[in-house]
């Protein structure tokens, strides 16, 4: 391949741009226009260059759009608060949850096991309104739509399997030896879990930990069935936002930009794990 | 310090039996070896008596008490892995302080951990992680991690197996010494016969799950109980015929390849015992160039050297073919010619055809 | 004792599961409108039969599987394409590779919206970029014959990373003998591509396929956030339908028929999905 001729090398470079437009070309766009006013957003032709505004992002700091029409209370930053809050408390969960079961499969292979792991994944794909549906029926039954904790419960959904299926992985990498050895050492199996297995297992649990995180984050369908205006995460806020501001273009802008600013910078620290996470354990970058 | 006492342990993981009936005995300060070929249950044994898993049935002893069913933190036991096992996360020095930290605090850890070290010859890589050791200082740690607890009970699985071969010469001189201080009941597992031999005061011969004999070394390899364990033990492998000894005038003689070949008389109850294998092993052999009444005419079709010896393929006039192993020093022939092979009687050893036990011992247990 | 008892939450995290799901099944089979709830009642499988006579569930269907064939194909063939541009890893290659990796690290939902500000009609630069082209009043997601175009455009730009990144990570644990010798052989590239590279990566292809397949048959959130399933019912596809079904005619039992036949089609597809994954997952282990 490193002998290829000009012509596969010129053609090589070409596509490799052109994806690269494609694909960064919105991101940038958006972030533009986060900078822009409204008058120089509906301006045509477009222009590349244009004198940046810290408006629209005041607007939303502030909560306060100023429209023609008046006042318009903006909940923007409680939305974004929401994302944060749902799915760190999400993550935390599911490891706690999720990090001795992970052990527990790991370890012992048992029917009971094997029958978790596999029911937790095949609902990793079936359609989440089956779930959520009857679950929102049961939960105003229950007093339980509309709380952090709802939410968070059901965020259990994406965030388990990962955890579960990736963290099994790193322990099954573990030699039992190593285990052995701390116990017969002197140490009870608790002590093997959190100084021998834990710590070894570390970069898998962190690297599952970021990425439930990020797919929380990201998460639309749950909040939208779950959550009213004032738990709405970011996903759901940015949605809402739109209908309600109509033509405040600049603030829909940067409303994206922050809305996706923290997946992206942890999906960027966390590149390295990004792979295995997106196949569930399957596939090692 | 307290010795260690199976009875009568046995296990079974499905239908294969890795464990059958196992009764043994190891007394403080002795080291027995547990040697087999791969699969025969030496390794499930070790993990039964750590507590990685349970007996089916029987009991373990240590001291007189039963550690059946008692976690592996409170066995008293100590155990170096094949594989080392080593802490990736922590440093030498912690891999081998782990294994007091329970029991000791402060200066008399740091003490004793220096002291085993020094011992073991790991000073000046105690601060070292594991994957900055080399197989040698890997295994010298773990066997550091294993003795400095002084448990009563020390199990090595296969310890030398990682480690290249010059090293597992040194250490298999200095083992025994350094067991021996800690006058712990040393139960060793090994595939090489050799390092059995050379390290354990007596050796437990595993097959398929059956201590098929425990006794000294030399014992073993002289007086072996069956077919199977003679196989096992001498590299060339013991040579062994067909044949079926009867008297003729208050001679023991049996019949290989054509030639009437004399017997020990001690072997005189083989007489009416009907078939049976002939073994002898390659080093009893003499092979000369003149014929003589009992020696058995071959051609000899290859010559290896083998370590400080030659080792001769020969071949029976009957087609069966014979490993002797020469001496240095004797006159060396060439491929393709014609010898005479002969044998002291007592270098002949018989076992019985259909149990593969050895005639002429008393049958302590009839195989299956 | 110690397994069953570290598997505890987890169970109770798959019994909360499970309830729902046999909830659902059981409203299947039910006549049950919330805004009606004392015709509640057992029918059996008439919701399902009654699908059979309705041109909305076909039309459904329909969509559904041409929205997912659509997504899987392109972005494979764009993965695979991207994968093996990408496939020497250099410094410069890695890069690349991360920065693709973005648009699949932002919320669909919000990537939808991202396309709408591109594709509005009074200032997006997508139109103002069609429109140099030549097509003037290009309505993108607004017009029933161009829909379907703009969520799959927004679906490949999204998800195309994620087969790329899977392939890229095959291609890269592939060994290197068989290459080195068709090198050696001076064997045509094209020849190398189809009897060695393609049967080789095929387990990474089937399983990335799969993975698509499966989230992409479900598709809701660039659907909901960019059309709401219209213009019309021009991207009604399952879980929009079973959405509106449920909260705007509040008919609980259709919407519940709707998604059982959805998770049947899903589920044959993830046992094959699964035994495909557990082999790769047995590679990356390594004892496969």
């Amino acid at each position: 391949m490193d002998h290829s001729s000009l012509a596969g090398r010129i053609f090589r470079g070409v596509a490799l741009a052109l994806v690269l437009v494609f694909f960064m070309f919105p991101i940038v766009w958006i972030l533009m226009m986060s900078f822009q006013t409204n008058e120089q957003i509906l301006r045509i032709p477009p222009h590349i260059l244009f004198e940046p505004t810290l408006s629209n992002y005041q607007a939303l700091i502030s909560g306060q759009l100023r429209t023609t029409a008046g006042n318009l209370e903006i909940p923007f930053m409680r939305n974004l608060m929401n994302s944060f809050v749902l799915s760190s408390a999400a993550v935390l969960l599911a490891l706690l949850l999720g990090v001795p079961a992970a052990y527990a499969f790991a370890r012992f292979k048992f029917r009971l096991g094997e029958s978790i792991a596999f029911t937790l994944l095949s609902f990793r794909f079936a359609p989440p309104l089956l779930v959520l549906l009857p679950l929102s029926l049961y939960y105003q039954q229950l007093g339980l739509s509309d709380t952090y904790f709802g939410i968070v419960w059901v965020y259990q959904l994406i965030a388990l399997p990962l955890i579960l299926w990736i963290v099994r992985g790193y322990f099954e990498d573990i030699s039992p030896d190593i285990e052995h050895a701390y116990r017969l050492a002197g140490h009870s199996w608790r002590e093997a879990f959190t100084r021998i297995a834990v710590p070894l297992a570390g970069p898998g649990i962190a690297a599952a930990g970021l990425l439930s995180f990020i797919f929380c984050w990201n998460n639309f369908v749950f909040a939208l069935i779950l959550a009213s205006a004032d738990k709405q995460p970011v996903t759901v806020g940015a949605l809402a936002f739109v209908t309600a501001s109509g033509i405040q273009y600049g603030q829909i802008a940067a409303a994206i930009v922050l809305s996706v600013t923290p997946t992206l910078l942890l999906a960027l620290y966390a590149q390295r794990y990004l792979v295995e996470g997106l196949s569930l354990g399957a596939v090692k970058g | 310090m307290a010795r260690l006492e199976l009875n009568s342990v046995g296990k079974a993981f499905g239908a294969v039996r890795c464990a059958d009936d196992l009764s043994l005995v190891v007394e403080p300060g002795e080291i027995v070896a547990v040697f087999g070929p791969s699969g025969s249950g030496k390794t499930v044994l070790l993990r039964m008596i750590a507590g990685m898993f349970e007996p089916d049935d029987g009991d373990i002893l240590v001291g007189g008490r039963s550690i059946v069913g008692a976690p592996p933190e409170r066995r008293g036991i100590g155990m170096a892995f094949q594989n080392f096992a080593l802490f990736p996360h922590m440093s030498a020095q912690d891999n081998i302080a782990s294994g007091l930290r329970a029991k000791a605090k402060g200066g008399e850890l740091t003490s004793r951990v220096t002291s085993i070290s020094r011992l073991l010859k790991i000073e000046h890589v105690l601060g070292h992680m594991p994957r900055e050791l080399s197989n040698g200082q890997k295994q010298r740690t773990a066997l550091a991690r294993a003795l400095i607890g002084n448990p009563e009970v020390l199990l090595l699985d296969d310890p030398l197996r990682n480690v290249d071969a010059k090293l597992r010469y040194e250490m298999r001189l200095e083992l025994p010494s350094l067991l021996r201080r800690s006058s712990a009941a040393v139960l060793y597992v090994t595939q090489d016969y050799r390092e059995a031999m050379a390290i354990a005061d007596r050796i437990a011969v595993l097959i398929e799950g059956r201590l098929v004999q425990v006794a000294r070394p030399e014992e073993i390899y002289a007086r072996p109980a069956s077919v199977a364990v003679a196989r096992l033990f001498g590299d060339p492998s013991i040579n062994l015929a067909e044949v079926t000894p009867h008297t003729k005038q208050a001679d023991l003689t049996a019949e290989i390849a054509g030639t009437k070949v004399r017997l020990d008389p001690v072997d005189q109850q083989a007489a009416d015992h009907g078939p049976c294998w002939l073994g002898v092993r390659p080093d009893d052999l003499v092979v000369t160039r003149t014929a003589s009444e009992d020696a058995i005419p071959a051609r000899i079709v290859a010559i290896t050297p083998m370590h400080e010896r030659a080792v001769l393929l020969l071949r029976f006039a009957d087609g069966s073919e014979w490993l002797a192993a020469l001496p240095p020093d004797s006159p060396m022939a060439s491929a393709d010619d014609g010898v005479f092979v002969r044998f002291a009687p007592e270098a002949a050893l018989l076992f019985d055809r259909a149990t593969g036990l050895r005639v002429g011992l008393p049958h302590r247990r009839q195989a299956a | 004792m110690l397994p069953y008892l570290l598997s505890l939450p987890a169970l109770l995290v798959c019994i909360a599961i499970l309830v729902p799901f046999v909830t659902a099944a059981v409203y299947s089979l039910q006549r049950y409108r919330l805004n009606l709830p004392y015709l509640r009642g057992f029918i059996g499988v008439d919701n399902y039969i009654d699908f059979l006579s309705d041109p909305a569930f076909w039309n459904t269907l329909r969509i559904s599987l041409v929205y997912t064939a659509l997504t899987v194909v392109l972005e494979l063939l764009l993965g695979l394409g991207i994968a093996l541009l990408l496939r020497r890893p250099t410094r410069f290659h890695n890069a690349v590779s991360i920065v693709l990796l973005l648009p699949l690290m932002t919320a669909p939902a919000i990537a939808a919206l991202m396309w709408k500000l591109m594709t509005n009609p009074s200032f997006g630069i997508l139109s103002y970029l069609v429109s140099l082209l030549g097509v003037h009043d290009f309505k993108w997601a607004s017009d029933p014959s161009s829909a379907l175009f703009t969520v799959v455009l927004v679906d490949v730009w999204v998800y195309t990373p994620f087969i790329m990144i899977l392939l890229l990570a095959g291609l890269r644990s592939l060994p290197r003998q068989p290459f080195e010798a068709a090198a050696l052989d001076g064997v045509p590239a094209s020849f190398v591509f189809f009897r060695i590279t393609l049967p080789m990566l095929a387990p990474y292809i089937i399983t990335a396929s799969l993975f698509r397949l499966l989230d992409s048959i479900q598709q809701f959130d660039i659907i909901y956030a960019m059309t709401q399933g219209g213009p019309g019912d021009r991207l009604m596809v399952f879980q929009v339908q079973a959405y509106l079904e449920f909260f705007q005619y509040t008919n609980v039992g259709r919407s519940a028929a709707l998604l059982m036949i959805l998770w049947l089609i899903t589920n044959i597809l993830s046992n094959i999905f699964i035994k495909n994954w557990l082999r790769l997952r047995a590679r990356a282990h390594g004892h496969g």
